[in-house]
């Protein structure tokens, strides 16, 4: 496909931008979330969607939050046909659960996500990648700039496939180093105020547990490391930003300290408390493919050894560099968990989307152990169950299920309930786990489950693992 | 005797739920200060529903009831007097307001001690019957004594070494008061072995987060159990009262305290 030359791609306005393209002509439409709750430029684009009355749009945001009020307003228009995204969460996902759509919402995976798009399997007309820092021919990085938002990991693939590649900054210097956007893939820069708030850009989440069942299970989570013995020099490990995950990276950097290990990588979206372990000499490298706070987004430009990757250099299954085939350890969330280990991510015991998987059926998938933390009881419902709402992960890729009340290991991994013989960890069948919870909630009934299918959870590997049905 | 005692409010459905997942070996029910005056009744028939229905053999609960000046205080015992409780936690005691109790129960007290007339009157507090321990009440004893609480202590250092003398002498357990500063790790660990030297048997704490220090605080050192070991299986062998060990001297005060040391770990899981 032939690109702009390297001159004459800036626009000042999007009204100028859409007298040079047909905007009915551009229904197949993607966004990154990597600006999260604070992005601007995904309503300012899709308000045009509204305005100039575009139907049939197909729509492709690597994740969907509660700020994204445009998307609501097309659907409440019935101007969406189909939505392809890895999380979705907010206003839209209820209106999705209760409404559904005329096509259908396809929820796939970070990595399963770039696959799609470098496959050609998702066809993208115009890839629209909001830049905290670009050149005027289009070089573009996430760190730098005043609404930075750290590693540009999602929309690479987009800016690599798709038709029309558009990049809305607010901040145009005059030369971008070792961009993470090439300028050769860059069709148009548009300019604007502001891509963002820098408020919502970082993650709220991302703070060590002091929550006391949090606590416990994260102290069970590190001992059972201890003793399943993955805390050894060279070892890789990722660990998320949920607060149960970030007390698991400080017992873990700990155990560490004092047996003087250091670890080879640490993969995904990086904290402030990944940053300071690479500093402090423990860690060689960090893979980031999102930041989850400012010292994150900081730390890329001062770390040489931390290194933005994109989607598919993260978790793509076919991309022979995919840095997750050699991680060792991943901490993992669930919202509900099944006596098959499969995890749901994905809806609330109602059926509610609430969000999905991201990287969590990639890093199961690969990673050697992957660990599940979670509360046995959350909001008086046990998290334990015969089967999840919605499979977000298969079970055969979950290793251990650790709660403030016991560990459950997955009978197939026989070479870890080996090593577990003599624990001194309660180590009991996740059936034993359900029963506890019981006890203090009894056996919730179950929601009843509507006929009418609305979507669908396709896994890295393309295989649809479930569906999602209308409330 | 337990290592930790864990204050939780009684009207907390989600702490009284994890009670047992705290580690803490003692849980203490509030009925008073983490109970506002609207929730009085409401916690009592929580607490007597949880543990009419859950059993928990290997902690020990008391319940700190409201004070007898309160017009809770009767009926905090009565209705639970019949529950599978070790005991009651007395707020503001006095000899006149343990009597109070003891005419309504017959399970163990452990006394609060935070006024001025109560540290002066600790061997009266001590010697009444069924006191298991007396615990140090530090917020309400210098805010009496118009001080301020240092986290170094030293406003209570007196009354700490008593009420250690006073346990001591009487056989029964010396329960420190709890330290306040809920993320302070450094803070906590240090007031914990200031406690534990000064030769208190066990802490209190306000913060689920807390118990795992006192726990280690605490508890034997695998060194101490080590050493008790050796003086226990040379004191089998040995015929005469006294004998050497490591060129110090070992006799039967040494030994008890060996033995002492063994039934703790092996009663804390650590042998």
């Amino acid at each position: 496909m032939t690109k702009q030359a390297n001159t004459n791609k800036i626009i000042k306005t999007f009204d100028d931008f859409y007298n040079i393209i047909d905007i009915h002509q551009y229904k197949n439409i993607s966004f990154h979330h990597h600006l999260r709750n604070g992005d601007y430029v995904l309503n300012m684009v899709l308000n045009h969607y509204l305005e100039k009355k575009v139907n049939n749009i197909n729509l492709y945001p690597s994740a969907i939050f509660p700020s994204y009020s445009s998307i609501l307003h097309l659907l409440e228009n019935n101007q969406i046909d189909n939505i392809t995204t890895n999380y979705c969460n907010g206003p839209v996902a209820e209106f999705i659960s209760n409404n559904g759509l005329s096509g259908k919402l396809t929820m796939q995976t970070h990595g399963g996500r770039a696959r799609s798009i470098i496959e050609g399997r998702s066809k993208i007309d115009i890839a629209y990648i909001a830049v905290p820092t670009c050149d005027p021919s289009g070089n573009a990085v996430g760190y730098l700039g005043n609404n930075r938002c750290g590693a540009l990991g999602y929309p690479i693939a987009d800016s690599l496939h798709a038709s029309k590649v558009v990049l809305i900054t607010d901040n145009i210097v005059d030369y971008v180093d070792s961009p993470e956007i090439k300028s050769e893939n860059v069709d148009y820069i548009i300019t604007i105020d502001s891509i963002g708030d820098k408020q919502g850009i970082i993650s709220g989440t991302t703070q060590v547990t002091k929550n006391p069942i949090g606590v416990k299970i994260a102290k069970n989570t590190a001992k059972l490391m201890d003793e399943l013995e993955l805390i050894k020099p060279g070892f890789s490990f990722q660990s998320g930003a949920g607060g149960i995950s970030l007390k698991v990276t400080d017992y873990v950097k700990e155990t560490m300290k004092r047996q003087n290990i250091k670890a080879s990588f640490f993969s995904g979206g990086i904290t402030k408390y990944h940053v300071d372990m690479l500093e402090e000499g423990l860690v060689e490298k960090l893979y980031d493919v999102q930041c989850f706070d400012l010292e994150a987004v900081d730390s890329i430009s001062r770390n040489t050894n931390h290194i933005p990757i994109s989607a598919s250099q993260y978790a793509n299954p076919n991309d022979p560099l995919m840095v997750i085939k050699d991680l060792d350890i991943v901490i993992l969330g669930a919202t509900e968990i099944d006596y098959d280990f499969n995890v749901n991510v994905t809806t609330d015991s109602h059926g509610t989307i609430i969000g999905g998987s991201g990287g969590h059926s990639d890093t199961a998938s690969e990673a050697k152990v992957t660990i599940i933390v979670s509360p046995l009881i959350k909001g008086r419902i046990p998290t334990v169950k015969k089967r999840v709402t919605t499979i977000t992960t298969l079970g055969k890729n979950i290793d251990c299920f650790v709660t403030e009340r016991g560990i459950a290991i997955n009978p197939n991994r026989k070479d870890l309930l080996k090593k577990l013989l003599n624990s001194k960890l309660k180590i009991v069948p996740i059936e034993e786990l359900a029963h506890i919870a019981h006890k203090y909630t009894n056996i919730p009934k179950e929601a009843k489950k509507r006929d009418k299918i609305i979507g669908e959870v396709e896994d890295r590997t393309l295989e649809i693992i479930d569906y999602l049905y209308l409330k | 005797m337990s290592r930790s005692y864990l204050f939780i409010p009684g009207n907390t459905p989600s702490m009284l739920q994890n009670l047992d997942v705290f580690e803490s070996d003692a849980i203490i029910i509030d009925f008073e200060d983490s109970v506002l005056t609207y929730d009085k009744d409401a916690a009592r028939i929580l607490v007597k529903e949880f543990l009419t229905k859950f059993n928990f053999k290997e902690i020990e609960i008391f319940i700190r009831i409201n004070d007898s000046e309160s017009p809770f205080f009767k009926e905090d015992v009565l209705l639970t007097n019949d529950l599978n409780i070790t005991g009651y936690v007395l707020p503001k005691a006095l000899p006149s307001s343990i009597d109070q109790l003891l005419k309504i129960t017959d399970k163990q007290i452990i006394p609060i001690i935070e006024s001025p007339m109560a540290v002066l009157r600790l061997e009266e507090i001590a010697r009444k019957d069924q006191i298991k321990g007396l615990l140090l009440g530090a917020e309400d004893l210098t805010k009496e004594l118009n001080i301020n609480r240092t986290l170094e202590g030293t406003e209570i250092l007196f009354t700490r070494s008593k009420i250690v003398l006073t346990c001591n002498a009487y056989k029964i357990e010396s329960i420190d008061t709890p330290y306040t500063s809920k993320d302070d790790e450094q803070g906590i660990y240090k007031d914990s072995l200031n406690a534990s030297n000064l030769g208190f048997t066990s802490k209190s704490c306000i913060h689920p987060n807390h118990v795992d220090v006192i726990n280690e605080v605490f508890s034997p050192s695998q060194e101490d159990i080590k050493q008790s070991l050796r003086i226990i299986k040379k004191a089998e062998t040995n015929t005469k009262g006294a004998f050497s060990l490591d060129g110090k001297m070992v006799d039967a005060p040494i030994i008890e305290k060996a033995k002492r040391v063994i039934v703790q770990a092996k009663k804390y899981n650590l042998l």
